[in-house]
């Protein structure tokens, strides 16, 4: 039957000519280039698809113009080790070798009286970059009294700490889940960026929280208290209001920025 | 532009490192309290600590003043050396 269709009447064909293969063997396999479909999804909306779409027209335009040049290009994956590499990395690692023995030869540091065992000192701290650890320890305060106790702690104190640093870590490690970062500057999700800063500026107020008494000659303890939790809310929402205003002025700067480079015919 | 950023940088960082030895040769009490800002530490000035404390007060001013000559006056005139050049071709 199909012997005698297309002997007085040819079948049109496809660009290249070739029979459309409908058994799947005719898929290519996606190269490096190819965007995957999730990377495809998490660029379907807003902001980071119109920055995707022009850094892809962008790129295709680039491409078209090098396709059309006579320039040959030639396989340059990376510099070599050496001298390029390694001239960088020694000059580095020189100069960080220099300077540590530079400040050794000229001040010298204090060494201390040998640490006393049987002595507690007056201040105990952890590494500065556990203070936000210590200081979630510091939420006595927020623990309710129930009056259904008669006035009385669900918790200790302490064990309300320990489960503040859960909720804290377990809030940390969310994030990645709620958003998946398809956003590559600020302004394209300003609400991310505003909780962003609100974990800053928390990292930033609990640490100071947690040598309360330390600062205590500069800051009231109670008003140190509250700001704790208050500035965190006031930079985030200041944050977020500055990024959405920001919005149409990076639309504009991306539009000058594109017509500068390629000029409409 | 980022040339200028670079020399700010070197006035900064090497006008405080200077200053930071000589603070730690002349002026810490001890490194657990008063570092670096306390009061002349040494008994008697000589000619060495009459050098070393007027190079460190001089430092001082150097990464300073420095600093802001090549990050904000310089760019800050260059700016407006252009400007005052758009607004005569403009006017013209």
């Amino acid at each position: 039957m199909t012997d005698t269709e297309s002997d007085h009447d040819p079948e049109p064909t496809t660009d290249g000519g070739e029979d459309v293969r409908a058994d799947g063997t005719g898929i290519v396999a996606p190269d490096d280039e190819t965007p995957t479909w999730r990377e495809r999804k998490e660029r379907s909306q807003g902001l980071s698809q119109l920055t995707y779409e022009y850094f892809e027209r962008a790129r295709r335009e680039d491409q078209d113009l090098r396709t059309e040049s006579t320039y040959v290009e030639r396989d340059v994956l990376a510099f070599p080790t050496w001298p390029h590499e390694l001239i960088r990395n020694l000059s580095i690692t020189f100069f960080f070798v220099g300077m540590i023995i530079f400040l050794s030869a000229t001040l010298p540091p204090h060494i201390a009286a040998p640490a006393d065992p049987s002595t507690t000192p007056a201040i105990i701290l952890p590494d500065w970059y556990l203070y936000w650890s210590f200081g979630l320890l510091k939420l006595g305060p927020l623990n309710p009294e129930l009056a259904i106790l008669g006035g009385e702690k669900l918790l200790a104190d302490r064990t309300y700490g320990v489960l503040a640093n859960v909720v804290v870590v377990g809030f940390i490690s969310m994030v990645p889940f709620l958003n998946k970062g398809a956003a590559r500057r600020p302004v394209e999700q300003p609400f991310w960026a505003a909780v962003g800063v609100f974990g800053v500026t928390f990292a930033a107020t609990i640490s100071i929280l947690s040598i309360k008494n330390l600062v205590a000659p500069i800051i009231d303890t109670h008003l140190l208290f509250d700001l704790t939790f208050l500035l965190p809310f006031v930079a985030g929402f200041v944050a977020y209001g500055l990024l959405k205003t920001m919005r149409e002025g990076y639309m504009f700067s991306l539009n000058r920025r594109y017509y500068r480079l390629r000029p409409p015919k | 532009m980022a040339d200028e950023f670079a020399k700010g940088l070197l006035v900064l960082t090497g006008g405080i490192l200077s200053w930071m030895v000589l603070s730690g040769w002349y002026t810490t009490e001890s490194f657990e309290e008063g570092q670096l800002v306390a009061e002349v530490t040494v008994s008697q000035i000589d000619i060495y600590a009459t050098i070393a404390l007027s190079l460190r007060e001089g430092l001082f001013w150097f990464a300073i003043l420095g600093t802001l000559t090549f990050w904000v006056l310089i760019p800050a005139a260059r700016e407006a050396r252009t400007m005052w050049a758009n607004r005569d071709s403009s006017s013209e």
